[in-house]
C-alpha cells in the first residue's frame, strides 16, 4: 500500500541519521577493540591489556559506588522536594522554579562554583564548618582521598535531584483526588497517606526516573573530569573517564575500544536486569 | 484550589515542615549561584582573604571586564551559539518528519524503529567517543561546526522524536482527514495543521535540545579542541588553568555562560516542564 512506504519516508531521514551516529560507531568500537594500531586483527591482546591495568577493577568499583550512591540520595531527596511542593502553600510556584534551576545549569559550571566553595583555603564551605566549630581545621575536601569522592557525589546528588523532583511532582499531582477522600474518611493522617497512597502511586515513575539516572550517571564526567580529573591516586576515577584518558592522553584506541566494549556490555547487563526487576511484579499485579 | 471545596478537613504536611522545608530548598538551589555572583565582584585580595567576606567592602566589575574583553569566552560564547542552535534546528527538522511517520503511519517494523530511536537515549556515550572520533576525523570534520552539530543529534534527536510523537498522537486525527479530504497532501497537511497545534510541543523540544547541547561538555572536549570552535563549556574548563585559576573571572564566566539557560528556561519554564513529564504521567 502507499501509506505503508509514506510512513517510512518520513521516519527515514532521522532514522539514517541516529544510524550512522550510533549504529556504526558501536559497530567500529567492536572492530577496533580487537585490532591493533595497523588494523590487524590480534584477539582478545587489548582486553587483556585493559584487564590487567591496575586502574580498570579500581574505575569500575568507583563508578558503580559514584553511580550507586548518587542515585540514592538523588531519589530520596528529589521525591522528599515534590511531596513538599505538591502541597498547597504561598510562594510554591517560585520555590518550585528555583529549585529546577540546579538541574538546568551548565554541569561545568556546576563543577566549577562548587570547587570554588569546596576551596581548601578560601572555600566558603570550611569558612562555614570551622567558624561555629563543626570542624577543628579547614579540610582538603578535594584532595584528601577520604573526602573527595563523597563530595563529589554531593555535588552530583544537587545537580540532578531537581529533575526527580519535576517527574516525581507530575506523579504525584496526576492521582485523582477521590485516593485522598478515601483515606480521609478512614481517618488517615498526612504521613499514611505518603506512604499508601503517594509513594505507591508514583512508584512507576520513580522506576523510570531510576533508569534514566543510572544511564546518565554512567555519562556524567563532566563533574568529575573538570574538578579532579580522575585523581587524586585515581580516587575519582570512573571508567568514563578512563576510557577517555586511554584514548586522548595516552592515545591507545583500539585498548579505549576494548574498555568501551566492556563497559558498554556492563551497563546494557545492568540496564537489562533492572528492567527485568522492576517489571516482574507490576506485571503480576496487572 | 478545589481540594479545599472539596474537602474541608484537608489533610497536610505540617506547616512548619513546609516552611522548613521550602527555605531549605531554596538555599540549597540557590546559594552557589549567590555565591558565584559574589565572588565575581570581588577583587583579587578580597577573594583571596581568610576568612572569606560575605559581602565585597568594594564591588568591581573588573572580573567581568576580564572575560569579556581579555579572554576568548566572547568568542567560546558565539560558537555555542552557532552549535546549540544549528544542532536544535537540525534535530527539529529531522524530529518533525520522523515523529508524525510514527504518530500517524502504520508500517513493519514501526515498533522495532522506534524502540531503536530510544537505545538512542539510553546509550552510554563515552562507549562511543573514540569511533565518533576516528570517523569525524577521517570525514574531516573535526574541530569543525558542523561535525559538532552532527554529534550533537546522538542527543537531541532521540528525545525529540520521542517528545513530538506523543505531541502528534494528542491532536484528533479529525482534523486531518477532513483536510486530506478537501485535497491537501500529506506535506500540507503537516504544516498547516499539525505543527500550528503542537507549537507547544515544539517549543518544548527546541528548549531541551538548546539546553542540553549548550551544557554539553563531554563530545566537546573531544571533537572541538580548536580555539576557532570550541564552545563555552570548554572555555569555561580551560579558563581555569590559563589564568592559573583566577577563581573572581571564573565566576565571572560561569555567571556569563548561565544567564542565557537562566532566562530561557525562566521564560519557558512551563511548557518546557509540561512537555518533559507528559510522557512520564502517562505511562
Amino acid at each position: 500500500m502507499v501509506r505503508q512506504s509514506t510512513g517510512l519516508v518520513f521516519v527515514l531521514p532521522a532514522l539514517i541519521v541516529l544510524a550512522m551516529l550510533i549504529a556504526y560507531p558501536l559497530a567500529y568500537t567492536g572492530l577496533l577493540s580487537v585490532s591493533d594500531q595497523q588494523g590487524n586483527f590480534v584477539g582478545a591482546r587489548n582486553f587483556a591489556t585493559v584487564l590487567a591495568a591496575r586502574a580498570t577493577p579500581q574505575a569500575f568499583w568507583n563508578t558503580v559506588y559514584f553511580v550507586g550512591a548518587s542515585i540514592v540520595f538523588q531519589v530520596i531527596l528529589g521525591t522528599a522536594g515534590a511531596i513538599l511542593l505538591n502541597q498547597n502553600f504561598t510562594g510554591r510556584a517560585i520555590v518550585r522554579s528555583i529549585t529546577i534551576i540546579p538541574w538546568v545549569v551548565p554541569g561545568i559550571v556546576a563543577a566549577t562554583t562548587w570547587a570554588w566553595m569546596f576551596h581548601t583555603e578560601f572555600g566558603i564551605i570550611n569558612y562555614m564548618m570551622t567558624a561555629p566549630g563543626l570542624i577543628e581545621a579547614p579540610i582538603g575536601w578535594l584532595t584528601n582521598r577520604d573526602t573527595v569522592m563523597p563530595v563529589l557525589i554531593a555535588i552530583n546528588v544537587w545537580k540532578m535531584f531537581p529533575f526527580v523532583t519535576v517527574m516525581v511532582l507530575a506523579g504525584l499531582q496526576s492521582i485523582p483526588n477521590d485516593l485522598y477522600e478515601a483515606a480521609r474518611i478512614d481517618g488517615a493522617n498526612f504521613w499514611e497517606e505518603v506512604w499508601h497512597i503517594m509513594l505507591p502511586q508514583v512508584r512507576s515513575v520513580i522506576t523510570a526516573v531510576t533508569l534514566l539516572l543510572v544511564i546518565w550517571g554512567l555519562n556524567s564526567i563532566t563533574i568529575i573530569y573538570a574538578i579532579t580529573r580522575g585523581g587524586p591516586a585515581n580516587r575519582t576515577l570512573i571508567t568514563p573517564i578512563q576510557i577517555f584518558r586511554l584514548a586522548f592522553d595516552a592515545v591507545q584506541f583500539n585498548q579505549a575500544a576494548a574498555l568501551s566494549v566492556l563497559f558498554f556490555a556492563v551497563a546494557i547487563v545492568i540496564v537489562f536486569f533492572y528492567v527485568r526487576l522492576v517489571q516482574s511484579p507490576s506485571g503480576g499485579a496487572r | 484550589m478545589n481540594t479545599q471545596v472539596n474537602t474541608p478537613t484537608r489533610t497536610g504536611m505540617p506547616l512548619p515542615i513546609i516552611v522548613i522545608g521550602a527555605i531549605l530548598l531554596v538555599l540549597i538551589s540557590l546559594f552557589p549561584f549567590i555565591w558565584m555572583a559574589i565572588s565575581s565582584i570581588k577583587t583579587l585580595g578580597e577573594l583571596y582573604t581568610i576568612p572569606p567576606s560575605w559581602w565585597p567592602a568594594a564591588p568591581t566589575l573588573d572580573n567581568y571586564y576580564t572575560v569579556l574583553f581579555k579572554s576568548n569566552i566572547p568568542r567560546y560564547f558565539l560558537n555555542s551559539v552557532i552549535i546549540s542552535v544549528g544542532a536544535t534546528g537540525l534535530a527539529l527538522i529531522l524530529a518533525i518528519f520522523a515523529s508524525y511517520g510514527f504518530a500517524r503511519f502504520e508500517f513493519r517494523g514501526k515498533a522495532a524503529l522506534q524502540s531503536f530511536v530510544l537505545v538512542g537515549q539510553l546509550m552510554p556515550t563515552a562507549a562511543i567517543i573514540v569511533p565518533l572520533f576516528i570517523t569525524l576525523r577521517v570525514l574531516g570534520l573535526v574541530n569543525t561546526f558542523w561535525g559538532l552539530i552532527l554529534v550533537y543529534m546522538i542527543i537531541t534527536l532521540p528525545l525529540s522524536v520521542w517528545m513530538l510523537t506523543s505531541y502528534f498522537r494528542a491532536i484528533p486525527v479529525e482534523l486531518e482527514e477532513a483536510a486530506i479530504v478537501d485535497g491537501a497532501s500529506r506535506l500540507e497537511v503537516l504544516f498547516r495543521i499539525t505543527l500550528p497545534l503542537s507549537t507547544p510541543g515544539i517549543i518544548a523540544v527546541l528548549v531541551y535540545a538548546f539546553v542540553t547541547t549548550w551544557n554539553e561538555f563531554i563530545f566537546a572536549l573531544c571533537f572541538a579542541t580548536d580555539s576557532s570552535v570550541k564552545t563555552l563549556p570548554i572555555g569555561l574548563a580551560e579558563f581555569s588553568t590559563e589564568f592559573n585559576t583566577d577563581w573572581g573571572a571564573v565566576m565571572a564566566a560561569s555567571l556569563v555562560m548561565t544567564l542565557p539557560i537562566a532566562l530561557l528556561f525562566l521564560t519557558m519554564q512551563k511548557l518546557f516542564v509540561g512537555g518533559l513529564t507528559a510522557g512520564a504521567t502517562k505511562g
